[in-house]
Protein backbone atom coordinates (compact mmCIF):
# COMPACT_ATOMS: atom_id res chain seq x y z
CA UNK A 1 0.00 0.00 0.00
CA UNK A 2 2.63 2.46 1.19
CA UNK A 3 4.47 2.73 -2.13
CA UNK A 4 6.65 5.80 -1.55
CA UNK A 5 6.21 6.55 2.35
CA UNK A 6 9.39 8.60 2.48
CA UNK A 7 7.99 11.65 0.03
CA UNK A 8 7.88 14.33 0.98
CA UNK A 9 6.23 16.12 -1.33
CA UNK A 10 3.01 18.44 -1.17
CA UNK A 11 0.36 16.08 -1.75
CA UNK A 12 1.87 13.70 1.39
CA UNK A 13 2.27 16.59 3.61
CA UNK A 14 -1.68 17.46 3.33
CA UNK A 15 -2.41 14.02 3.86
CA UNK A 16 -2.23 13.99 7.66
CA UNK A 17 -4.25 17.38 7.76
CA UNK A 18 -6.87 15.75 5.58
CA UNK A 19 -6.92 12.59 7.60
CA UNK A 20 -6.74 14.47 10.72
CA UNK A 21 -9.83 16.80 9.91
CA UNK A 22 -12.05 14.06 8.35
CA UNK A 23 -11.41 12.44 11.58
CA UNK A 24 -12.15 14.56 14.01
CA UNK A 25 -15.35 16.51 11.95
CA UNK A 26 -16.71 12.81 11.86
CA UNK A 27 -16.31 12.18 15.48
CA UNK A 28 -18.11 15.50 16.78
CA UNK A 29 -20.34 14.86 14.10
CA UNK A 30 -20.97 11.37 15.38
CA UNK A 31 -21.22 12.84 19.28
CA UNK A 32 -23.49 15.20 18.36
CA UNK A 33 -25.79 12.78 16.39
CA UNK A 34 -25.70 10.66 19.65
CA UNK A 35 -26.50 13.63 21.99
CA UNK A 36 -29.56 14.88 19.44
CA UNK A 37 -31.02 12.09 18.59
CA UNK A 38 -29.97 12.23 14.21
CA UNK A 39 -29.19 8.61 14.29
CA UNK A 40 -32.59 7.22 16.27
CA UNK A 41 -34.77 9.40 13.31
CA UNK A 42 -32.65 8.24 10.89
CA UNK A 43 -32.33 4.48 11.42
CA UNK A 44 -35.86 4.13 12.79
CA UNK A 45 -37.92 3.54 10.00
CA UNK A 46 -35.01 0.72 9.57
CA UNK A 47 -34.67 -0.99 12.27
CA UNK A 48 -37.61 0.09 14.28
CA UNK A 49 -37.76 0.33 18.09
CA UNK A 50 -33.89 -0.59 18.65
CA UNK A 51 -32.68 2.47 16.91
CA UNK A 52 -33.95 4.60 20.65
CA UNK A 53 -30.36 3.19 21.80
CA UNK A 54 -28.79 5.43 19.03
CA UNK A 55 -30.15 8.65 21.23
CA UNK A 56 -28.23 8.52 24.05
CA UNK A 57 -29.34 11.51 26.83
CA UNK A 58 -27.03 14.73 26.98
CA UNK A 59 -26.54 14.51 30.65
CA UNK A 60 -24.35 10.83 30.25
CA UNK A 61 -22.30 12.39 26.91
CA UNK A 62 -23.18 16.25 26.04
CA UNK A 63 -22.44 17.22 22.96
CA UNK A 64 -20.23 19.63 21.07
CA UNK A 65 -22.98 22.28 20.76
CA UNK A 66 -23.63 22.01 24.27
CA UNK A 67 -19.96 22.28 25.78
CA UNK A 68 -19.11 25.67 23.40
CA UNK A 69 -22.61 27.36 24.49
CA UNK A 70 -21.58 26.10 28.31
CA UNK A 71 -18.24 27.46 27.03
CA UNK A 72 -19.36 30.64 26.03
CA UNK A 73 -21.72 31.18 29.13
CA UNK A 74 -19.01 30.41 31.63
CA UNK A 75 -15.98 32.52 30.00
CA UNK A 76 -18.16 35.34 28.14
CA UNK A 77 -21.59 35.75 29.83
CA UNK A 78 -21.36 35.01 33.45
CA UNK A 79 -17.23 35.22 33.88
CA UNK A 80 -17.85 32.49 36.21
CA UNK A 81 -14.80 30.81 35.49
CA UNK A 82 -12.33 33.27 35.63
CA UNK A 83 -12.07 32.94 39.49
CA UNK A 84 -11.82 29.34 38.90
CA UNK A 85 -9.19 29.67 36.60
CA UNK A 86 -7.27 32.35 39.26
CA UNK A 87 -7.28 30.06 42.22
CA UNK A 88 -5.88 26.91 40.40
CA UNK A 89 -3.62 29.15 38.36
CA UNK A 90 -2.19 30.77 41.66
CA UNK A 91 -1.90 26.80 42.79
CA UNK A 92 0.27 26.10 39.60
CA UNK A 93 2.30 28.40 40.02
CA UNK A 94 3.24 28.13 43.67
CA UNK A 95 3.98 24.60 43.37
CA UNK A 96 5.24 24.29 40.44
CA UNK A 97 7.77 26.85 41.39
CA UNK A 98 8.31 25.56 44.56
CA UNK A 99 9.12 21.95 42.72
CA UNK A 100 11.62 23.94 40.48
CA UNK A 101 13.28 25.97 43.00
CA UNK A 102 13.77 22.94 44.84
CA UNK A 103 13.92 20.17 42.10
CA UNK A 104 16.57 21.48 40.20
CA UNK A 105 19.27 22.59 42.98
CA UNK A 106 18.68 18.96 44.63
CA UNK A 107 18.87 17.40 41.06
CA UNK A 108 22.16 18.94 40.72
CA UNK A 109 23.46 18.41 44.17
CA UNK A 110 22.73 15.02 44.37
CA UNK A 111 23.99 14.66 40.41
CA UNK A 112 27.31 16.25 41.02
CA UNK A 113 28.11 14.98 44.34
CA UNK A 114 28.45 11.22 43.86
CA UNK A 115 27.90 9.84 47.75
CA UNK A 116 25.56 12.24 47.96
CA UNK A 117 23.32 10.99 45.19
CA UNK A 118 24.13 6.99 46.33
CA UNK A 119 22.14 8.44 49.78
CA UNK A 120 19.30 10.05 47.81
CA UNK A 121 19.25 7.41 45.67
CA UNK A 122 16.64 4.57 47.74
CA UNK A 123 14.73 7.90 48.19
CA UNK A 124 13.75 8.98 44.64
CA UNK A 125 13.16 4.89 43.76
CA UNK A 126 10.65 4.77 46.51
CA UNK A 127 9.06 7.69 45.47
CA UNK A 128 9.19 7.74 41.90
CA UNK A 129 7.32 4.07 42.41
CA UNK A 130 4.65 5.32 44.58
CA UNK A 131 1.83 6.90 43.25
CA UNK A 132 2.18 10.18 45.09
CA UNK A 133 -1.60 10.93 45.51
CA UNK A 134 -1.54 8.01 47.96
CA UNK A 135 0.12 10.34 50.12
CA UNK A 136 -3.05 13.12 50.00
CA UNK A 137 -4.72 11.65 53.02
CA UNK A 138 -1.80 11.91 54.92
CA UNK A 139 -1.14 15.40 53.70
CA UNK A 140 -5.03 16.26 55.05
CA UNK A 141 -3.79 15.37 57.97
CA UNK A 142 -0.53 17.43 58.27
CA UNK A 143 -1.99 20.72 56.39
CA UNK A 144 -5.69 20.73 56.31
CA UNK A 145 -7.91 21.00 53.37
CA UNK A 146 -7.05 24.76 52.50
CA UNK A 147 -4.96 26.22 49.94
CA UNK A 148 -1.70 24.80 51.23
CA UNK A 149 -2.48 20.97 50.68
CA UNK A 150 -3.18 22.02 46.84
CA UNK A 151 0.22 23.54 46.67
CA UNK A 152 1.78 20.83 48.53
CA UNK A 153 0.53 17.81 46.23
CA UNK A 154 1.19 20.04 42.64
CA UNK A 155 4.80 19.79 44.27
CA UNK A 156 4.97 16.14 45.74
CA UNK A 157 3.56 15.72 41.86
CA UNK A 158 5.99 17.91 40.15
CA UNK A 159 9.62 17.86 41.95
CA UNK A 160 10.71 14.30 41.35
CA UNK A 161 10.74 15.02 37.46
CA UNK A 162 12.73 17.74 37.95
CA UNK A 163 14.97 15.98 40.04
CA UNK A 164 15.52 13.35 38.35
CA UNK A 165 16.23 15.07 34.85
CA UNK A 166 18.42 17.43 36.68
CA UNK A 167 20.13 14.44 38.39
CA UNK A 168 20.78 13.01 35.45
CA UNK A 169 21.45 15.56 33.13
CA UNK A 170 24.72 16.31 35.67
CA UNK A 171 25.52 12.60 35.24
CA UNK A 172 25.90 12.38 31.78
CA UNK A 173 27.42 15.70 31.24
CA UNK A 174 30.28 14.84 28.64
CA UNK A 175 33.21 13.87 30.95
CA UNK A 176 36.09 15.00 28.44
CA UNK A 177 34.75 18.86 29.10
CA UNK A 178 35.24 18.51 32.77
CA UNK A 179 38.23 17.07 32.28
CA UNK A 180 39.34 19.70 29.78
CA UNK A 181 37.87 22.49 32.08
CA UNK A 182 39.88 20.76 35.31
CA UNK A 183 43.29 20.95 33.58
CA UNK A 184 42.77 24.21 32.57
CA UNK A 185 42.42 24.99 36.32
CA UNK A 186 38.89 25.75 36.15
CA UNK A 187 37.11 26.54 39.77
CA UNK A 188 33.93 24.12 40.70
CA UNK A 189 31.89 27.21 40.12
CA UNK A 190 32.77 28.29 36.65
CA UNK A 191 32.89 24.71 35.64
CA UNK A 192 29.09 24.48 36.79
CA UNK A 193 28.02 27.57 35.43
CA UNK A 194 29.81 27.42 31.57
CA UNK A 195 29.45 23.61 31.56
CA UNK A 196 27.26 21.80 33.75
CA UNK A 197 24.42 23.96 33.93
CA UNK A 198 24.04 24.63 29.86
CA UNK A 199 24.66 20.88 29.15
CA UNK A 200 21.83 20.60 31.53
CA UNK A 201 19.20 22.57 29.84
CA UNK A 202 17.68 19.86 27.64
CA UNK A 203 17.09 17.53 30.35
CA UNK A 204 15.89 20.23 32.62
CA UNK A 205 13.53 21.36 30.10
CA UNK A 206 12.43 17.37 29.24
CA UNK A 207 12.24 17.22 33.16
CA UNK A 208 9.97 20.15 33.09
CA UNK A 209 7.76 18.95 30.34
CA UNK A 210 7.01 15.58 32.17
CA UNK A 211 6.33 18.25 35.68
CA UNK A 212 3.59 20.20 33.45
CA UNK A 213 1.91 17.30 33.18
CA UNK A 214 1.83 15.92 36.52
CA UNK A 215 0.88 19.42 38.06
CA UNK A 216 -2.15 19.74 35.64
CA UNK A 217 -3.09 16.39 37.86
CA UNK A 218 -2.51 17.97 41.17
CA UNK A 219 -4.62 20.39 40.24
CA UNK A 220 -7.82 18.15 39.85
CA UNK A 221 -6.66 15.58 42.80
CA UNK A 222 -5.44 18.51 44.93
CA UNK A 223 -9.09 19.92 44.53
CA UNK A 224 -10.77 16.52 45.52
CA UNK A 225 -10.63 18.17 49.21
CA UNK A 226 -11.71 21.81 50.32
CA UNK A 227 -14.70 23.90 49.06
CA UNK A 228 -13.18 26.97 47.54
CA UNK A 229 -12.76 27.61 44.00
CA UNK A 230 -11.07 25.89 41.82
CA UNK A 231 -10.88 23.68 38.22
CA UNK A 232 -10.56 21.00 39.49
CA UNK A 233 -13.61 21.64 42.02
CA UNK A 234 -15.90 22.77 39.51
CA UNK A 235 -15.18 19.85 37.55
CA UNK A 236 -15.78 17.43 40.29
CA UNK A 237 -18.53 19.40 41.40
CA UNK A 238 -20.29 19.64 38.09
CA UNK A 239 -19.40 15.78 37.74
CA UNK A 240 -21.66 14.79 41.07
CA UNK A 241 -24.68 17.17 39.95
CA UNK A 242 -24.56 15.60 36.60
CA UNK A 243 -23.07 18.67 34.55
CA UNK A 244 -21.67 16.65 31.83
CA UNK A 245 -21.22 20.47 29.87
CA UNK A 246 -19.44 21.99 32.81
CA UNK A 247 -17.45 18.90 33.13
CA UNK A 248 -15.66 19.14 29.43
CA UNK A 249 -15.49 22.43 29.45
CA UNK A 250 -13.02 22.27 32.97
CA UNK A 251 -11.32 19.67 31.27
CA UNK A 252 -11.07 21.56 27.59
CA UNK A 253 -9.54 24.36 29.99
CA UNK A 254 -7.00 22.07 31.61
CA UNK A 255 -5.91 21.13 28.18
CA UNK A 256 -5.39 24.42 27.09
CA UNK A 257 -3.50 25.60 30.12
CA UNK A 258 -1.16 22.22 29.32
CA UNK A 259 -0.35 22.66 25.71
CA UNK A 260 0.04 26.65 26.17
CA UNK A 261 2.44 25.70 29.20
CA UNK A 262 4.35 23.78 26.89
CA UNK A 263 4.56 25.68 23.90
CA UNK A 264 5.41 28.75 26.51
CA UNK A 265 8.10 25.73 27.13
CA UNK A 266 9.29 24.97 23.76
CA UNK A 267 9.65 28.89 22.99
CA UNK A 268 12.09 29.14 26.01
CA UNK A 269 14.07 26.11 24.93
CA UNK A 270 14.35 27.10 21.60
CA UNK A 271 15.42 30.89 23.32
CA UNK A 272 18.25 29.01 25.60
CA UNK A 273 19.52 26.48 23.08
CA UNK A 274 19.84 28.58 19.98
CA UNK A 275 23.82 28.72 20.38
CA UNK A 276 23.99 24.74 20.21
CA UNK A 277 25.06 23.65 16.82
CA UNK A 278 22.88 21.45 14.99
CA UNK A 279 23.88 17.89 15.50
CA UNK A 280 25.42 18.27 18.73
CA UNK A 281 25.52 15.42 20.44
CA UNK A 282 26.04 16.99 23.96
CA UNK A 283 22.70 16.44 25.20
CA UNK A 284 22.60 12.43 24.17
CA UNK B 1 27.67 0.89 31.74
CA UNK B 2 30.19 1.52 33.54
CA UNK B 3 32.52 3.86 31.93
CA UNK B 4 29.40 5.77 30.46
CA UNK B 5 26.93 6.08 33.58
CA UNK B 6 29.33 8.16 35.94
CA UNK B 7 31.89 10.57 33.72
CA UNK B 8 32.54 13.02 36.38
CA UNK B 9 33.79 10.01 38.48
CA UNK B 10 36.90 10.70 36.67
CA UNK B 11 37.49 13.46 38.60
CA UNK B 12 40.94 13.20 40.33
CA UNK B 13 39.82 11.16 43.12
CA UNK B 14 37.91 8.56 41.86
CA UNK B 15 40.44 6.06 40.36
CA UNK B 16 41.48 4.84 43.57
CA UNK B 17 37.83 4.29 45.01
CA UNK B 18 36.85 2.54 41.82
CA UNK B 19 37.60 -1.10 42.54
CA UNK B 20 34.15 -0.82 45.36
CA UNK B 21 32.11 1.37 44.05
CA UNK B 22 29.19 -0.72 43.42
CA UNK B 23 29.33 -1.74 47.14
CA UNK B 24 29.60 1.86 48.41
CA UNK B 25 26.93 2.68 46.49
CA UNK B 26 24.45 0.03 48.54
CA UNK B 27 26.30 1.28 51.81
CA UNK B 28 25.65 4.90 51.39
CA UNK B 29 21.86 3.86 50.51
CA UNK B 30 21.08 1.50 53.35
CA UNK B 31 22.73 3.74 55.70
CA UNK B 32 20.83 6.76 54.39
CA UNK B 33 17.71 5.02 54.52
CA UNK B 34 18.58 3.58 58.24
CA UNK B 35 19.28 6.81 59.75
CA UNK B 36 16.12 7.91 58.00
CA UNK B 37 14.33 5.12 59.90
CA UNK B 38 15.88 5.52 62.89
CA UNK B 39 15.12 9.63 63.12
CA UNK B 40 11.67 9.21 62.52
CA UNK B 41 11.26 6.57 64.98
CA UNK B 42 13.20 8.49 67.36
CA UNK B 43 11.25 11.18 66.64
CA UNK B 44 8.19 9.65 67.39
CA UNK B 45 9.26 8.25 70.74
CA UNK B 46 10.80 10.98 72.13
CA UNK B 47 7.33 12.75 70.73
CA UNK B 48 9.03 15.38 69.34
CA UNK B 49 6.49 15.33 67.22
CA UNK B 50 3.04 13.67 68.23
CA UNK B 51 2.91 9.90 66.53
CA UNK B 52 -0.42 10.43 65.95
CA UNK B 53 0.74 12.33 63.42
CA UNK B 54 3.67 11.26 61.87
CA UNK B 55 3.11 7.50 63.13
CA UNK B 56 6.44 6.13 63.20
CA UNK B 57 8.85 2.85 61.74
CA UNK B 58 7.50 0.21 64.07
CA UNK B 59 3.78 1.20 64.44
CA UNK B 60 3.50 0.75 60.58
CA UNK B 61 4.99 -2.66 61.17
CA UNK B 62 2.38 -3.35 63.74
CA UNK B 63 -0.49 -2.25 61.82
CA UNK B 64 0.68 -4.28 59.44
CA UNK B 65 0.91 -7.38 61.14
CA UNK B 66 -2.66 -6.80 62.28
CA UNK B 67 -3.72 -6.10 59.29
CA UNK B 68 -2.64 -9.28 57.69
CA UNK B 69 -2.99 -11.66 60.38
CA UNK B 70 -6.62 -10.63 60.74
CA UNK B 71 -7.20 -11.02 57.27
CA UNK B 72 -8.89 -7.32 56.66
CA UNK B 73 -6.88 -6.03 54.56
CA UNK B 74 -7.07 -8.87 51.98
CA UNK B 75 -10.33 -8.02 50.09
CA UNK B 76 -8.91 -4.56 49.68
CA UNK B 77 -5.80 -5.74 48.22
CA UNK B 78 -8.22 -8.29 45.99
CA UNK B 79 -10.46 -5.00 45.06
CA UNK B 80 -7.36 -3.20 44.39
CA UNK B 81 -5.52 -5.82 42.76
CA UNK B 82 -8.10 -6.71 40.35
CA UNK B 83 -9.03 -3.23 39.07
CA UNK B 84 -5.16 -2.54 38.31
CA UNK B 85 -4.34 -6.03 36.70
CA UNK B 86 -7.50 -5.64 34.35
CA UNK B 87 -7.47 -2.12 33.38
CA UNK B 88 -3.61 -2.67 32.58
CA UNK B 89 -3.46 -6.04 30.99
CA UNK B 90 -6.46 -4.24 28.93
CA UNK B 91 -4.43 -1.37 27.92
CA UNK B 92 -1.25 -4.05 27.16
CA UNK B 93 -3.55 -5.91 24.80
CA UNK B 94 -4.81 -2.63 23.18
CA UNK B 95 -1.68 -0.54 23.35
CA UNK B 96 1.33 -2.62 22.24
CA UNK B 97 -1.00 -4.02 18.67
CA UNK B 98 -1.95 -0.12 18.08
CA UNK B 99 0.79 0.99 18.52
CA UNK B 100 3.05 -1.75 16.11
CA UNK B 101 -0.14 -1.19 13.57
CA UNK B 102 0.97 2.65 13.69
CA UNK B 103 3.51 2.27 13.55
CA UNK B 104 3.72 -0.18 10.04
CA UNK B 105 0.54 0.92 8.18
CA UNK B 106 0.72 5.20 7.47
CA UNK B 107 -2.50 5.24 7.55
CA UNK B 108 -3.71 3.88 9.92
CA UNK B 109 -0.75 6.55 11.74
CA UNK B 110 -2.48 8.90 9.96
CA UNK B 111 -5.95 8.11 11.41
CA UNK B 112 -4.97 7.23 15.30
CA UNK B 113 -2.18 9.43 15.62
CA UNK B 114 -4.41 12.51 16.02
CA UNK B 115 -6.55 10.84 18.37
CA UNK B 116 -3.49 9.09 20.52
CA UNK B 117 -2.17 12.89 20.31
CA UNK B 118 -5.16 14.41 21.77
CA UNK B 119 -5.95 11.51 24.30
CA UNK B 120 -2.40 12.26 25.30
CA UNK B 121 -2.38 15.98 26.05
CA UNK B 122 -5.67 15.74 28.22
CA UNK B 123 -4.56 14.37 31.83
CA UNK B 124 -7.41 11.37 31.69
CA UNK B 125 -7.42 11.86 35.68
CA UNK B 126 -9.65 14.90 35.13
CA UNK B 127 -12.23 12.42 33.37
CA UNK B 128 -12.98 10.92 36.15
CA UNK B 129 -16.13 12.29 37.24
CA UNK B 130 -17.37 11.51 33.70
CA UNK B 131 -16.48 8.04 34.23
CA UNK B 132 -18.36 7.90 37.29
CA UNK B 133 -21.14 9.15 35.67
CA UNK B 134 -21.36 6.79 32.75
CA UNK B 135 -19.99 3.51 35.02
CA UNK B 136 -20.56 3.78 38.87
CA UNK B 137 -18.43 3.54 41.68
CA UNK B 138 -17.69 0.15 41.14
CA UNK B 139 -15.08 -1.42 40.05
CA UNK B 140 -15.42 -0.96 36.23
CA UNK B 141 -14.79 3.03 36.71
CA UNK B 142 -11.79 2.19 38.09
CA UNK B 143 -10.97 -0.38 34.98
CA UNK B 144 -11.57 2.35 32.70
CA UNK B 145 -9.35 5.07 34.38
CA UNK B 146 -6.89 2.60 34.42
CA UNK B 147 -6.53 1.46 30.87
CA UNK B 148 -6.96 5.27 29.84
CA UNK B 149 -4.20 6.31 32.04
CA UNK B 150 -1.69 3.49 30.64
CA UNK B 151 -2.91 2.59 26.99
CA UNK B 152 -1.32 6.38 25.75
CA UNK B 153 2.35 5.76 26.78
CA UNK B 154 2.06 2.36 26.00
CA UNK B 155 0.90 3.09 22.51
CA UNK B 156 3.35 5.59 22.24
CA UNK B 157 6.45 3.95 23.04
CA UNK B 158 5.19 1.25 21.06
CA UNK B 159 4.87 3.45 18.29
CA UNK B 160 8.57 5.23 18.66
CA UNK B 161 10.12 1.94 18.62
CA UNK B 162 8.14 0.55 15.57
CA UNK B 163 8.73 4.15 13.34
CA UNK B 164 12.59 3.39 14.45
CA UNK B 165 13.24 -0.42 13.79
CA UNK B 166 16.83 0.08 11.59
CA UNK B 167 15.95 1.34 7.96
CA UNK B 168 19.57 -0.16 7.18
CA UNK B 169 18.48 -3.55 8.30
CA UNK B 170 15.09 -3.42 6.34
CA UNK B 171 16.71 -2.24 3.33
CA UNK B 172 18.71 -5.28 3.62
CA UNK B 173 16.15 -7.91 4.08
CA UNK B 174 14.25 -6.50 1.23
CA UNK B 175 16.80 -6.69 -0.94
CA UNK B 176 17.45 -10.30 -0.20
CA UNK B 177 13.52 -11.20 -1.16
CA UNK B 178 11.89 -10.62 2.57
CA UNK B 179 8.27 -10.42 3.24
CA UNK B 180 6.64 -7.72 5.36
CA UNK B 181 5.61 -10.45 7.47
CA UNK B 182 9.49 -11.53 7.99
CA UNK B 183 10.39 -8.26 7.85
CA UNK B 184 7.89 -7.83 10.89
CA UNK B 185 8.80 -10.92 12.96
CA UNK B 186 12.35 -10.77 12.54
CA UNK B 187 12.76 -6.89 12.73
CA UNK B 188 10.77 -4.81 13.85
CA UNK B 189 9.24 -6.67 16.79
CA UNK B 190 12.72 -7.54 18.38
CA UNK B 191 13.45 -3.60 18.25
CA UNK B 192 10.66 -2.61 19.76
CA UNK B 193 11.25 -4.86 22.90
CA UNK B 194 12.93 -2.33 24.92
CA UNK B 195 10.86 0.78 23.73
CA UNK B 196 7.47 -1.86 24.68
CA UNK B 197 8.87 -1.86 28.39
CA UNK B 198 9.95 1.81 28.86
CA UNK B 199 6.12 2.39 27.87
CA UNK B 200 4.83 -0.39 30.11
CA UNK B 201 6.99 0.82 32.75
CA UNK B 202 5.51 4.44 32.43
CA UNK B 203 2.02 2.59 32.13
CA UNK B 204 2.27 0.61 34.92
CA UNK B 205 3.07 4.12 36.70
CA UNK B 206 0.07 5.72 35.13
CA UNK B 207 -1.99 2.68 36.14
CA UNK B 208 -1.42 2.76 39.94
CA UNK B 209 -2.00 6.31 39.90
CA UNK B 210 -5.59 5.54 38.56
CA UNK B 211 -6.48 3.05 40.48
CA UNK B 212 -5.67 5.52 44.07
CA UNK B 213 -7.27 8.60 42.60
CA UNK B 214 -10.56 6.38 41.69
CA UNK B 215 -10.53 4.80 44.99
CA UNK B 216 -10.02 7.90 46.70
CA UNK B 217 -12.59 10.05 44.40
CA UNK B 218 -15.33 7.39 44.63
CA UNK B 219 -14.96 3.88 45.95
CA UNK B 220 -16.15 1.63 48.79
CA UNK B 221 -13.15 -1.10 48.56
CA UNK B 222 -9.38 -1.22 48.36
CA UNK B 223 -6.78 0.38 49.45
CA UNK B 224 -6.90 3.61 48.39
CA UNK B 225 -10.42 3.39 49.90
CA UNK B 226 -8.62 1.99 53.19
CA UNK B 227 -6.15 4.85 52.73
CA UNK B 228 -9.16 7.78 52.80
CA UNK B 229 -10.78 6.40 55.71
CA UNK B 230 -7.66 5.79 57.47
CA UNK B 231 -7.39 9.15 56.98
CA UNK B 232 -10.53 9.96 57.92
CA UNK B 233 -10.06 8.40 61.28
CA UNK B 234 -6.46 9.83 61.98
CA UNK B 235 -5.16 6.33 61.81
CA UNK B 236 -1.69 7.29 60.53
CA UNK B 237 -0.16 3.40 60.81
CA UNK B 238 -2.65 2.29 58.21
CA UNK B 239 -2.28 5.40 55.82
CA UNK B 240 1.42 4.72 55.76
CA UNK B 241 1.03 0.91 55.42
CA UNK B 242 -1.45 1.21 52.52
CA UNK B 243 1.28 4.13 50.91
CA UNK B 244 3.90 1.30 51.62
CA UNK B 245 1.95 -1.29 50.14
CA UNK B 246 1.53 0.95 46.79
CA UNK B 247 5.50 1.59 46.74
CA UNK B 248 6.41 -1.89 47.09
CA UNK B 249 3.92 -2.68 44.37
CA UNK B 250 5.49 -0.18 41.99
CA UNK B 251 8.97 -1.58 43.05
CA UNK B 252 7.72 -4.86 42.24
CA UNK B 253 6.17 -4.01 38.90
CA UNK B 254 9.41 -2.08 37.51
CA UNK B 255 11.63 -5.24 38.91
CA UNK B 256 9.42 -7.84 37.25
CA UNK B 257 9.45 -5.93 33.93
CA UNK B 258 13.20 -5.59 33.92
CA UNK B 259 13.68 -9.17 34.58
CA UNK B 260 10.94 -9.89 31.64
CA UNK B 261 12.31 -7.33 29.33
CA UNK B 262 16.15 -8.77 29.99
CA UNK B 263 14.98 -12.77 29.52
CA UNK B 264 13.38 -10.69 26.11
CA UNK B 265 16.84 -9.34 25.02
CA UNK B 266 19.09 -12.09 25.83
CA UNK B 267 20.20 -12.28 22.50
CA UNK B 268 21.35 -8.34 22.58
CA UNK B 269 24.74 -8.92 21.97
CA UNK B 270 26.04 -6.12 24.55
CA UNK B 271 23.40 -3.39 26.56
CA UNK B 272 24.14 -0.31 24.61
CA UNK B 273 26.50 -1.61 23.01
CA UNK B 274 25.23 -0.86 19.31
CA UNK B 275 25.12 2.10 18.95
Amino acid sequence: MSAAPQEHSFVHRHEALIYGLVLLIAILVIWEGLARGWWAELAGPLIGPAAAKLRIRPIFISAPTYIAMQAWQMYVVTGEIWKHIAVSTAELVLGLGLAISFGIPFGLVTGWYRRLGYAAQPFLAALNATPQVALLPLMVIWLGTGFAIRIAIIFLLAVLPIAIAAQAAVKTTDGRLVRLANSFGASQRHLFATIILPASIPFLIGGLRLAIGRAMIGIVVGELYGSALGIGLMINRAGSMFETDTVFVGVLTIVAAGLTLTDLLRRIERRLEHWRPPGDGAAT
Amino acid sequence: MDQHSTPLGDRPHAPSVRVWVPEERTLIGTAALLAFLLVWELTAALRLIDPLFISSPLRVLAAGREMFSTGEIWKDIEASGSAFLWGYLLSIAVGVPAGLAMGSWRRINLLLGPVVDTLNAVPRITLLPLIVIWAGIGIWSKIAVVFLGAVIPITIYTLAGARTSEARFTRIALSFGASRLKIFTSLVLPGVVPFVFTGLKYGAGRALLGVVVGELYASTAGLGHMIAQAGNALETDVVFLGVLLFTITGLAIVGILDAIERWFDRWRPEPGGQR
